[in-house]
């Protein structure tokens, strides 16, 4: 009896359908593999150990689905987070130039309208882009409109004059508008020149400005 | 009188502590204009929360262009002699500031003086360490075991 429990007898036919059917498994053919395992009619231990095996690849087979089901749903969230990631670098580079705007708002005349904060990398960049633009454009007349601005530190001030002088250099007219009595302080405070800059209460003074003289132009043309 | 006055009307602060992640140059426009209002909420005047902002941005924007990645924290304290304390704080993990007094010349870098040729390509004007010098109270510099750490201070 006990002996009957320690030892049954197996022949290769039966060990090789095991590893066949493993090797199946574990090459993703989970069908095949069930299938070999569960084919055999014999009734003894090897055949409970047969059926252990096919009730475990079953599951394996059903955790590789659930798996590969939850990556391709990891896929989806995330193209949907690079699609949303690209949304915030285009909305960032529309803020970058929304800050720095220059608009031709007559033929040959720039308007560059500052508004926020200043700093140094934005003084930078907004000079670089004026003179740019007035070279390809070939504008006559650029209105710096600094009503936005409360307050500059001394330096970037003066490189705003410089930027004002710049222009001037380029063959067109720089006016700037919209000084507050705080800048003006800064203005005078370092001492700068301004030379060659025309200050204007406002924007519409400036444009008043520009047109006066077009007109003159235009009227020394016709004497001529 | 005067000073009874002044014990009377403290503004308390909206908050102790406030970070705001910089990794991109836009960060510091959108960061800059959100410090000019806490600044205001926190009891500085229009021009002064002005001139915090510029700091801000100058910070943040040295942070996006040299720092590869990095912070900026306001600290508010009302209770810092005499009348309370906002701290901008600048951390980032970038290369430290090899020479600071040279990098706080106007017109250089911490290397040297800046070819003016080049101030258009290089994206500023080299005056962004001076400006904040200039602007708050107290500069505070230090290297960190990864990085550097910048504080400027603001009295109330």
């Amino acid at each position: 009896m006990s002996s009957e429990h320690s030892q049954i007898v197996i022949d290769y036919g039966r060990t090789n359908r095991v590893v066949e059917a493993l090797s199946y498994a574990s090459i993703d053919e989970f069908d095949r593999c069930l299938s070999i395992l569960r084919e055999s009619s014999e009734k003894d231990s090897f055949r409970e150990l047969e059926m252990a095996f096919s009730i475990f690849v079953q599951e394996l087979a059903e955790a590789k689905e659930r798996t590969e089901a939850a990556l391709l749903g990891n896929e989806a969230v995330n193209r949907e987070l690079e699609a949303k990631l690209e949304t915030i670098e285009l909305q960032q580079a529309a803020l970058r130039e929304l800050s720095t705007p220059i608009i031709e708002v007559w033929n040959g005349v720039l308007c560059l309208p500052v508004v926020g904060v200043v700093d140094s990398h934005r003084s930078a960049e907004m000079t670089e882009m004026l003179l740019d633009t007035i070279f390809t454009k070939q504008a006559r007349t650029a209105i710096v409109d600094i009503t936005g601005i409360d307050v500059m530190d001394t330096k970037t001030a003066d490189h705003f004059i410089k930027m004002a002088r710049a222009v001037r250099l380029l063959g067109a007219e720089c006016i700037l508008s919209g000084v507050n009595p705080s800048i003006a302080q800064t203005l005078t405070h370092i001492g700068v020149d301004l030379g060659g800059v025309r200050t204007v209460r406002n924007l519409r003074d400036a444009l008043q400005i520009h047109l006066r003289e077009t007109e003159q132009l235009a009227a020394h043309k016709k004497h001529e | 009188m005067g000073f009874e006055q002044r014990e009377t009307t403290v503004v308390r602060a909206p908050f102790r502590e406030r970070t705001f992640p910089v990794t991109r140059r836009s960060d510091a426009v959108l960061i800059a204009p959100q410090a000019r209002h806490l600044a205001t909420l926190f009891g500085f005047g229009t021009r002064r929360s002005a001139e915090i902002a510029i700091v801000v941005s100058e910070l943040a924007t040295n942070i996006a262009k040299h720092g590869i990645r990095g912070e900026i924290i306001l600290q508010l304290d009302e209770d810092l002699p005499p009348r309370g304390e906002l701290t901008v704080i600048a951390r980032d993990i970038g290369p430290p500031i090899r020479d600071l007094a040279l990098a706080m010349t106007d017109g250089c870098d911490d290397r040297g003086p800046i070819d003016p040729s080049l101030l258009l390509s290089r994206g500023g004007l080299g005056t962004g360490l001076g400006a904040i010098l200039r602007l708050s109270d107290r500069f505070e510099y230090r290297d960190l075991d990864e990085g550097k750490e910048i504080r400027a201070r603001f009295f109330r």
